[in-house]
């Protein structure tokens, strides 16, 4: 075996032992986040049923029958008379009838206006990253479905689904 | 020849020595035969083995997060999302003494002491009868109901015998809330009684149990009619009573009740006694709520033709049964007055003048000569005696005696009434818009515009006048009949009947209120019929659930009743 041969040899196990440390790596990493994954799936399994418990504890302690002694019991509200109910468009723009002189000043309720100051709206924050998300990933899929009427033997079939176009999940 | 000359001396080492060779390589070759067959048995049981893994243990079970999320039975709700009933992640308290495989005691502490801590977790607990059931040292269930903070007291006990497994638990939310609806699931994980027995098989399919399954209830109608038919049935000492919300232009049941109710969350012997459905599996005579149908009938055939004409309202003899009114009403009726007043004398001459035959059919075409239309597994067969009917059985089923029905019968018909004449099943699953059942029709438009004003005129002037909500424009009839019993009609037993609708001028929804045996007490003035106990009701129930349901209450609208006006005189009347 000559010099230059054995040299190549070593280049070939050199860069067969390199493929196979990256592979490994590569292999570790996708598991680890496999298990991120099924660690986050799991919580969020866990939240779902606390949530349904909570949910369906908030039900019981609101329920008809209970908001219906309350009622008797603390609040007595009756249904409303045709009074308090605005008949038309004529009665609606009463309200907005400009203030009569020597008219008491109508009560401001403090708000925040969509200006420069107001703070954004909070993203929408992945789980697993703690990144927050792009917002298309958050855009509903649009599937495009095919529109053809397809001639088969028999009657004129077209699929239920081709009426409506874009049809969004 | 060399070769056939050999050393005499030679000859016996040269044979041991071919002997030993042949010796060792028969050796050789048995071990290799050896160590091949080794190979060849652990070849063979790695393959059986192979084989018993993929062909009788069971796949690895993998839960993926949506099979984890998918409910063990699907969510029932109401028209609006509101959770009817719904799957529920509970814990049970399991007792099982083997937990600790050391062969001594299966508790650690006395089960005195145990049974203490426990009773600490769970008030209601028997302390004697659960230190028993730990003493004897058999498993079986504690509680089957535990939440999961209960649990985690249970956990910080520290006995390995308390196991807390986790079981699936169906929850409704509401409570006794339509549960004649709802049903309940027993112990065998199917549906029993309402929507749970009719939809076991869509509500357990898994490809199908992810999605709620949308019922035509709407839990705050359901709700303020439970709440009104309750205290209308407690306020004159009912033994029962039963009412529903029908939707007029889609058949859709809004709410349905019968009292007294069950609560599907705890099933037990009253409950069972209760589960009995007033509103679609018991028939009634219900009484003088057929007047209207039989009026309605009359004038689709014509034969009716001019509603000032006056029938002589004197007691009517036919075959040796006297067909009278509760009180002289006068010596003349016309037909807004008949109603009115409910009376018999004359509704019984319109059904004999209509004829057995035209009456039948058009009883029959609301559906009252079958079982009802609803998708309930307990549904009652009307008493319905086939065509022809002798002269009698007409005139008397001309004012509701002589044929039995559930009132869900009676609310579909006055759907038909009033909604311009076209009679569609109920059902309990919400209809998308525009996917209504076509029904058929069994009034003429103008039929059904006439008895609109006419049922109006009834709450305005007659017997209805309590329950006339102001501005919500509702129209209706009485009915109070005799219950039949053993020896006749009873005088005391009677079924009080109200069908109505709502707004007149443009029918949206039907009500139909329907006590049991009501008393006469003062919150009745001392009266059994509908106008004192069930007329209330609707009264009280119609200004809850109009605007609810879209119906605002409108002091300048209501049906134009000024041409029947000028024959009704002032009004006023008895049942």
């Amino acid at each position: 075996m000559t010099q230059q041969s054995r040299l190549r040899r070593m280049g070939w196990i050199a860069v067969l032992a390199l493929c196979t440390m990256c592979y490994l790596g590569l292999h570790l990493k996708v598991h680890a986040v496999r298990s991120e994954v099924v660690r986050s799936e799991r919580q969020i399994v866990a939240l779902e049923a606390q949530k349904s418990l909570l949910e369906t504890e908030f039900e019981t302690r609101a329920s008809q029958e209970q908001l219906a002694s309350w009622n008797r019991v603390e609040f007595g509200y009756a249904a409303p008379t045709a009074a308090q109910f605005v008949s038309g468009e004529r009665q609606l723009a009463k309200f907005g009838t400009p203030r009569a002189a020597g008219a008491p000043e109508p009560i401001r309720v403090a708000s925040l206006a969509t200006g420069e100051d107001a703070p954004a709206y909070p993203k929408f924050v992945s789980p697993l990253t703690g990144k927050a998300v792009d917002d298309k990933l958050l855009e509903p899929e649009v599937r495009r479905v095919n529109l053809d009427a397809h001639y088969e033997r028999g009657a004129l079939r077209i699929p239920l689904a081709a009426a409506i176009g874009d049809v969004r999940e | 020849m060399n070769a056939m000359t050999f050393d005499v001396e030679f000859a016996p080492s040269r044979i041991r020595l071919v002997d030993i060779r042949h010796r060792q390589l028969l050796t050789a070759q048995l071990r290799m035969l050896l160590l091949a067959a080794a190979f060849a048995l652990v070849a063979f049981i790695s393959l059986i083995r192979i084989a018993w893994l993929g062909v009788v243990q069971p796949a690895p079970t993998e839960h993926s997060m949506a099979q984890a999320l998918l409910p063990p039975r699907g969510e029932i709700t109401d028209r609006n999302g509101v959770p009817l009933a719904r799957a529920f992640p509970a814990y049970a308290l399991w007792y099982n003494p083997q937990a600790l495989v050391d062969g001594g005691p299966p508790l650690v502490n006395p089960p005195v002491v145990v049974a203490q801590r426990l009773k600490d977790i769970f008030p209601d607990l028997d302390l004697s009868a659960t230190t028993r059931f730990l003493a004897a040292g058999k498993p079986g269930y504690i509680r089957r109901r535990v939440l999961p903070d209960e649990v985690n007291r249970i956990n910080a006990i520290g006995e390995l015998a308390l196991e807390t497994p986790g079981e699936t638990d169906r929850q409704y939310p509401q409570g006794k809330l339509a549960a004649h609806v709802l049903g309940y699931v027993a112990s065998d994980g199917h549906g029993r009684v309402g929507m749970e027995s009719f939809l076991d098989k869509r509500l357990l399919d898994p490809s199908a149990r992810g999605q709620a399954v949308p019922l035509s209830i709407d839990v705050r109608v359901q709700g303020a009619l439970e709440d009104e038919l309750a205290s209308g049935m407690r306020a004159v000492e009912a033994v029962g009573a039963a009412g529903i919300v029908l939707d007029v232009d889609t058949g859709e049941v809004l709410a349905l009740a019968s009292l007294p109710s069950f609560d599907p969350n705890k099933i037990d012997a009253e409950g069972q006694r209760r589960m009995f459905n007033r509103v679609t599996n018991e028939v009634y005579e219900l009484g003088s709520t057929f007047k209207p149908l039989t009026v309605a009938a009359a004038i689709d055939a014509g034969v009716v033709t001019d509603l000032s004409h006056r029938y002589p309202a004197a007691p009517l003899h036919i075959g040796g049964f006297t067909i009278h009114d509760d009180e002289n009403l006068g010596s003349t009726l016309n037909v807004p007055e008949t109603l009115i007043h409910s009376s018999n004398i004359v509704s019984a001459q319109i059904a004999d003048q209509l004829g057995g035959d035209r009456l039948a059919r058009a009883l029959a075409d609301l559906g009252m000569s079958e079982r009802p239309y609803i998708e309930l597994p307990a549904r009652g067969f009307p008493i319905w005696h086939k065509p022809p009917w002798p002269r009698l059985r007409t005139m008397t089923v001309g004012f509701g005696h002589g044929v039995a029905v559930t009132p869900l019968h009676l609310a579909a018909a006055y759907a038909a009434l009033v909604n311009g004449g076209i009679w569609r099943p109920a059902t309990l699953l919400k209809v998308k818009p525009g996917e209504e059942a076509r029904g058929r029709r069994v009034f003429k438009a103008s039929t059904s515009a006439r008895m609109n004003q006419l049922l109006r005129m009834i709450t305005v002037y007659g017997t209805g006048r309590k329950a006339n909500a102001p501005g919500f424009r509702v129209g209706g009839k009485t009915g109070s009949a005799e219950k039949a019993g053993a020896g006749g009609y009873q005088k005391h037993a009677v079924v009080a009947t109200f069908a109505s609708a709502f707004p007149m001028d443009h029918p949206r929804y039907v009500v139909v209120a329907m006590l049991d045996e009501p008393k006469a007490v003062a919150a009745s003035s001392f009266q059994r019929t509908a106008a004192w106990n069930a007329v209330p009701i609707v009264g009280r129930l119609i200004p809850r659930i109009g605007p609810m349901l879209g119906v605002l209450p409108d002091d300048t609208r209501d049906i134009d009743l000024s041409d029947l006006k000028p024959l009704v005189g002032d009004g006023g009347g008895n049942e």
